[in-house]
């Protein structure tokens, strides 16, 4: 009797709506003419630079200079400085650097600007103003030169290491490369040296990947990427695998490839292992689920990972992770995590979907508190989108401004970064 | 309207042609629905692509270029382009497995489809970049 009260106790529990004092965005406000985004209540966008190339990742220092890696080189420069010297919102100075390269992370830490080619990661003296000028010093060098999944975003602790995502160059570790009822190799040899994160001293020059320690694996990708400064722990938002509906249609169709598997939100110990590419995560369902390319069926679950804090609909494509460190935000907000998602292209022929971002209530110790909320949305322009390339902007980076200013990248049409501020009107 | 007619009818004429279609799940299938069995998951339906990750088919350099450049991509995937030559990051496996007719179908289908006009091609052509790649 007892334990069938505490099970319907349970169940309410887990049934009834978090409650979140976080208000996201009006589903029926309009998109402001002039930023072409609408705003949780209380906060106000400016476009704070248009027309920069295909902005990611992104960092903004003490004085206000906001670095934004570019990830296709505009006018030959692989990342941008911006700054706002007349207050309104609007960056008024544009400095192009890191000449010849190609920016796939950004980050400042301890005195330096950190900044990301696919195969190696590297630091200039943050400059007074501007951009950082001369040679920078090579951190870690030597990564693989893959194509997917080889961006290197990246971030810091308290303690001087650098945890940096090497994704995996794959989909689902199929021993044929994306082709139909390939079976997965067992075990992957991917992981030997890719599908995690890998943490090496941030302040040491001449690294390999040989120096640094796999903190946590079975990652697929991980392009949002954060440390929790108010937990002190590592937290990610991966990318779920693609084209169950193509290699697998006795299993899944078209409804379930565009809702599965789910974008996954980890806190990351040292030592996790996420699932990729041995499970993934039906929303719908306890626990993981057992990946097709290993005997999976669509209902068989899995042991293998973690399960995740918050798993995101399928798809959505989480490329950038941020907790606030300021105390501009109200209360409520300051200790939660802010994810922007670049939007699907796996959902066709349904309607792509996930353009927008959000933001998790979370507690000091790193605890979600309660449901997530759509912070930003209206980037894509059009609804439903049927194909990418109709989506107008698709988030991409986020980076808070010493004021708590929060800055949204975009790479489409052109490239454009978002000032958001909060005014609590 | 009119190129979708055509592919039709190329669809007709190659199987009443007496070409035997190597696999037999798709035997009959004509362009459009091989290109979206095949290829619309990346490439889009409409043929957009993905920015930064897989190519738009719509006015495709290749599409509107020589006789085998769609169909060596089909051949081969990502390893048609010389390795730093791409702009996007996503990888194209190898459809090699796919028939001759059935790689016709689809080169044919992208050439004549997305505002491209490069015009259909054969499963001889096929044949011909098959033997090429094999070293024959």
């Amino acid at each position: 009797m007892k334990l069938q009260l505490l099970a319907v106790l349970m169940m309410g529990a887990a049934l009834a709506p978090a409650h979140a004092d976080v208000m996201g965005v009006d589903e029926n406000a309009p998109v402001s003419e002039e930023t072409g985004i609408k705003l949780a209540p209380g906060f106000r966008a400016t476009v704070f630079a248009d027309g920069i190339g295909s902005a990611r990742h992104m960092a903004a220092a003490e004085n206000g200079w906001v670095y934004v890696a570019l990830m296709k080189p505009q006018d030959g420069f692989g990342a941008v400085a911006l700054h706002d010297s007349n207050g309104d919102g609007v960056a008024d100075e544009r400095v192009p650097f890191a000449e010849g390269m190609i920016g796939t992370g950004m980050g400042i830490n301890n005195g330096f600007l950190y900044y990301a080619e696919d195969e190696r990661v590297m630091r200039w003296p943050l400059p007074e103003a501007g951009a950082p000028k001369g040679e920078p010093e090579m951190i870690i060098e030597g990564f693989p030169n893959k194509r997917q999944h080889s961006a290197k975003p990246f971030t810091f602790d308290a303690d001087g290491h650098i945890y940096v995502n090497i994704g995996a160059p794959s989909n689902a570790c199929m021993e044929k490369m994306r082709t139909k009822g390939s079976p997965g190799m067992d075990p992957c040899p991917i992981l030997e040296d890719f599908g995690g994160v890998w943490r090496f001293d941030a302040n040491k020059a001449g690294q390999t990947q040989a120096d640094g320690v796999r903190y946590a694996t079975g990652i697929r990708n991980a392009m949002a990427i954060d440390w929790n400064p108010h937990a002190g722990a590592l937290y990610i938002a991966q990318h779920g695998r693609d084209q169950l509906n193509t290699f697998f249609p006795d299993y899944f169709t078209d409804e379930d490839n565009a809702r599965l598997p789910a974008e996954e939100f980890h806190r990351v110990d040292e030592g996790a292992n996420l699932g990729w590419p041995y499970s993934y995560v039906d929303p719908e369902i306890e626990g993981r689920m057992k990946m097709p390319e290993y005997g999976g069926d669509g209902k068989m679950t899995s042991d293998i990972g973690q399960s995740p804090l918050i798993a995101f609909p399928g798809h959505w494509a989480p490329n950038d992770l941020m907790f606030p460190r300021t105390a501009a935000l109200p209360d409520d907000m300051q200790q939660g995590a802010f994810i922007a998602f670049h939007g699907s292209w796996n959902r066709a022929p349904k309607p792509q979907a996930g353009y927008r971002v959000v933001f998790v209530p979370m507690n000091a110790n790193g605890e979600v508190s309660g449901d997530w909320v759509t912070f930003a949305d209206g980037f894509a322009g059009e609804e439903p989108v049927m194909s990418p390339r109709n989506a107008k902007h698709r988030p991409t980076g986020l980076a808070e401004g010493p004021d708590g200013a929060i800055y949204i990248s975009s790479l489409m049409s052109g490239g454009r970064v978002w000032k958001v501020v909060y005014d609590g009107k | 309207m009119m190129a979708n007619n055509f592919v039709v009818a190329l669809a007709v004429l190659t199987l009443s042609g007496g070409a035997l279609a190597q696999d037999d799940e798709a035997d009959g299938g004509t362009g459009q629905a091989l290109y979206e069995a095949n290829c619309a998951a990346c490439h889009q339906y409409d043929g957009g692509g993905v920015p930064m990750m897989q190519p738009e088919l719509i006015l495709s350099p290749k599409a509107n270029g020589d006789v085998g450049e769609v169909i060596d991509m089909i051949l081969l995937g990502s390893a048609a382009v010389p390795a730093g030559m791409s702009e996007y990051s996503n990888e194209m496996p190898a459809f090699d497995y796919l028939s001759d007719e059935d790689i016709a179908l689809i080169a044919s289908y992208v050439r004549t489809h997305f505002d491209n006009t490069g015009g259909a091609v054969t499963a001889a052509d096929v044949s011909e970049r098959r033997a090429l790649h094999s070293g024959e």
